[in-house]
């Protein structure tokens, strides 16, 4: 696939909220915002990897962050169509650009 | 395949799917079973089988699996469907055919598993499920359209109205072993498949290469990463690969995604493709610099689904509505089956003296009513209770509520080591745990997997019900009945309670390890459909009912027997009679003697009893609970089935009894004396035997089916041990404290 779904991002790395400029973990993804998936991480547990894969993640799937639990997490998102929820744990390690 | 298939007199077909599909839907209308259906991924955890037969008079062994998001399962219930597929159980012949439940209006997901199902090489149809869902929801497929761009029959259904299941019939005598897609995976994935297929020579060499270049740790694959040559070229592969700035799961993955976005783009009808280019646009194939910031949302109008949940999982409101379903649920099992009970009694009781009337005296008389009156009649009364508890579970499970339970409440279980998904196989404990452990095949985490098995029985189940009821019932039966509620409610609550400690201690000590995850789909609503309600309250009804008049039928026949038995000897009861003569004053009336004599001869009796011996021989144990011997007896019965405590206490007090008119068992209970003249039962004796019903682990079948899905004994056995050292210590602790405090 395309070799620059590989490159880290230090956006993603570090946690920062993910903004118009560049890439960010889902995780930080606002409630009602839309995003893009750019590729899973490479260092995720394979396992883990492979599962969010297989459920839609994508690289270029559209992805938009409904609500998060009332405790702060898990997170609930919508993609393709159907409603999946991920721990922020999990959904740290899906690399997305922000949509504005 | 299909030519050796049809030769075969029985032809097997497995139904494989995502979960919650509607897989046993379609299984029960093709049939004519009745497995449970529900509306939360996961409701299906073994293999079920059943026969149908195909237009043309052929009949089919029909399989049907677990859900499952992939062929390489990462659960145990998802593990039975991948290995039931590939054909590698050795107990179940490999299907003829596949028949995948797609559920049409999440098209793309589930055509992932399609997508695996068609490198699997075995003929395969799809049942396109749920159209009447996709159709409200403004999503116009085209079945034909689908079938061709897959190159696979393709059948619209209705699942649970039977729509479709014809033709699903008519188009499994055509499956045929479907075309390879071109997968369009980068070059150099596309040449190290190649590469590898070349020195595996077999086949299927292709599928195989992925597989083994995709890291399947499925167990047919063991041979080959034995072989070192092979082992070795697999990994040269991949580190080439890797360095190539490929990731082989990932590229294959987007791959089969790639090739489902131009599927499902095709299957929309052209009249809508307007609107559908919204969901099924393709999506842009290149990295991050060619993605458009577009603002699409995916649902073309907001669905109930969409705005219930804003209820359902606000922070405020959703915990709110939470724990009112949670404290009603078991409320109203108490309040609403409150007259329901009493009818109930009274039927049992009028029942019972329409034989008792027409026997003639002696101990066949004795055994139906002291014995099968008694103990199997004490059980039933807690019928209404136990459908109502069953009715309000069935009704959350068809909602759709559940799935969204695990969601609110993973961070709280996530804080105790377990899991979101921890939720549903609990809260089915509440029921019975037999079907809470089952259920835990969903949990994809072994540790949290195990930890929810070993607290699952402090769920309080249905079998503890008719205890709790008949002591709270004796001892609180001057409070209201909110008040009674309360208190069953906090029975519930103490084995919530421990089972919480017992996992935090778990989690803090010996099996701490890293964090687990937490993947879960959130179904769409659907409004329970009363007629499959009122069937799973039935069904699960009709098992207690034949729990009683089966097991219980038999122990209490046991039990009444072990009670009556030896009978005194004349010379006995002669001594007795003297003795009470001696004793009383010979200016009494001689009626009051002969009631003496009679009660003093009926204690007499159930002392020298079977039961008698062994319930003097282990007072010395329970005596510190607060427990005397009839109840030391009711307890070694409850190992057998706990709601035999209700039996035996009825039986015991039955044949304890002199008077005819036995009012009913709690008077009976209210009465006995100690010889001293203090009452056997008290508040906290109680109290202490109901701590002691929430926590003790009594029920062998549990403990076996414990074994079965841990696989170790050490798991089960240290789950009696623990859960029974708890609950005497707590009995006794609890006992102690309260007796002094109301002395
Ligand atoms: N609207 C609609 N609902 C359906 C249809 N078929 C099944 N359902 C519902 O979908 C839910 C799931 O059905 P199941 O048959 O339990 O699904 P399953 O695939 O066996 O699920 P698992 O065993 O959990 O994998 C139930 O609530 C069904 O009543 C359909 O065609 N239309
Ligand atoms: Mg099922």
């Amino acid at each position: 696939m395309n070799s620059k779904s590989f490159e880290r991002s230090d956006h993603a790395r570090s946690g920062d909220k993910a903004d118009g400029s560049g890439y960010g973990p889902l995780s930080c993804l606002d409630v009602g915002r839309c995003a893009y998936v750019v590729s899973i991480e490479p260092h995720a547990d394979r396992d883990l990897k492979r599962r969010l894969l297989e459920m839609g993640f994508c690289n270029g799937a559209s992805v938009e962050c409904i609500r998060r639990a009332p405790l702060g997490d898990p997170i609930e998102f919508k993609l393709r169509g159907y409603n999946l929820s991920l721990r922020s744990d999990q959904a740290r390690y899906v690399k997305v650009t922000a949509i504005r | 395949m299909t030519a050796t298939a049809s030769l075969k007199r029985t032809f097997v077909v497995a139904l494989a799917g995502n979960p919650n599909s509607g897989k046993t839907t379609i299984f029960n209308a093709l049939t004519g079973l009745r497995q449970k259906v529900a509306n939360y991924p996961g409701v299906t955890v073994e293999k079920k089988t059943g026969k149908t037969r195909l237009n043309d008079g052929t009949m089919v062994d029909l399989i049907d699996l677990p859900g499952t998001y992939s062929l390489i399962s990462r659960s145990p219930d998802e593990s039975i469907a991948m290995q039931v597929l590939r054909g590698l159980l050795p107990d179940t012949p490999a299907p003829d055919a596949v028949i995948c439940v797609v559920d049409a209006s999440n098209l793309q997901r589930n055509l992932y598993l399609v997508s695996q199902l068609m490198e699997l090489g075995r003929p395969l149809v799809i049942a396109l499920n749920m159209v009447d869902i996709a159709r409200r929801r403004g999503l116009h497929l085209s079945s034909e359209r689908l079938s061709r761009a897959l190159g696979v029959p393709v059948v619209p259904i209705v699942g649970y109205k039977h729509q479709g299941i014809d033709q699903l019939k008519q188009a499994l005598l055509q499956a045929k072993i479907p075309p390879l897609p071109a997968f369009p995976l980068p070059e150099p994935m596309t040449r190290a498949i190649h590469e590898l297929a070349e020195v595996l020579k077999e086949p299927n060499a292709h599928a195989l290469a992925e597989r083994l270049l995709t890291h399947d740790d499925a167990p047919d694959l063991k041979p080959y990463f034995q072989d070192r040559s092979i082992r070795h070229r697999v990994e040269s592969i991949q580190n080439r690969l890797v360095e190539q700035k490929i990731d082989p799961i990932q590229a294959d993955i987007e791959a089969h995604y790639r090739w489902i976005e131009q599927v499902s783009a095709q299957a929309v009808e052209p009249a809508c493709e307007t609107l559908e280019a919204i969901d099924n646009r393709p999506q842009s194939p290149a990295g991050p610099s060619n993605v458009q910031p577009v603002q699409v949302g995916f649902a073309p109008r907001i669905s109930l689904t969409d705005r219930l949940d804003k209820v359902l999982l606000h922070k405020v409101w959703g915990m709110l509505v939470f724990s009112t379903v949670m404290a009603g649920l078991f409320i109203a099992i108490f309040i609403l089956a409150d007259p329901l009970m009493g009818a109930t009694e009274e039927a049992i009781a009028n029942l019972g003296s329409l034989l008792t009337d027409r026997l003639p005296d002696g101990p066949v008389k004795d055994l139906w009513t002291d014995g099968i009156v008694a103990g199997v009649g004490g059980v039933m009364v807690f019928v209404p209770q136990i459908a109502m508890l069953f009715l309000f579970l069935a009704i959350l499970e068809d909602s759709g509520y559940l799935a969204r339970a695990a969601f609110l409440m993973d961070r709280v279980l996530g804080r105790v080591g377990l899991n979101g998904k921890s939720f549903i196989p609990l809260l089915s404990s509440f029921a019975c745990a037999i079907p809470g452990i089952m259920a835990t095949r969903t949990i994809e985490n072994r540790k949290d997997r195990l930890a929810t098995i070993f607290i699952a029985p402090f769920m309080s189940c249905s079998a503890r019900l008719p205890v709790y009821g008949l002591l709270i019932g004796t001892f609180f039966a001057a409070y209201s009945p909110w008040v009674r509620g309360g208190i069953m409610f906090a029975c519930y609550g103490l084995g919530v309670l421990a089972a919480v400690v017992t996992a935090l201690v778990f989690h803090k000590t010996f099996m701490k390890t890293v964090p687990s995850s937490f993947v879960l789909e959130l179904p769409s609503y659907k409004i329970p459909q009363i007629g499959q309600i009122v069937r799973v309250m039935a069904t699960s009804t009709w098992a207690f009912i034949r729990r009683a008049g089966t097991i219980i039928f038999c122990l209490s026949v046991i039990l009444w027997a072990m009670a009556y038995y030896p009978r005194l000897s004349p010379e006995q009861q002669e001594a007795i009679t003297k003795q009470v003569a001696a004793e009383l004053p010979p200016s009494i009336q001689q009626e009051a003697i002969d009631q003496e004599t009679e009660s003093r001869l009926a204690a007499a009796q159930l002392e020298q009893s079977i039961s008698g011996r062994i319930g003097h021989f282990i007072e010395p144990v329970i005596r510190p609970l607060g427990y005397d011997w009839k109840m030391g007896v009711g307890l070694i019965a409850s190992f057998a089935a706990r709601e035999v405590f209700v039996s035996q206490m009825g039986i015991i007090y039955a044949a304890g009894d002199t008077e005819e008119d036995v009012a009913s068992l709690e008077q009976a209970m209210l009465v006995d004396r100690y010889p001293d003249g203090s009452p056997v039962w008290t508040a906290p004796v109680a109290i202490s035997l109901l701590v002691w019903f929430v926590l003790a682990m009594q029920c062998i079948s549990t403990t076996a089916i414990v074994r079965r899905e841990t696989g170790s004994w050490s798991w089960a056995i240290g789950q009696i041990l623990y859960m029974n050292a708890l609950a005497y210590v707590v009995a006794l602790l609890v006992y102690q404290i309260t007796s002094h405090l109301m002395r």
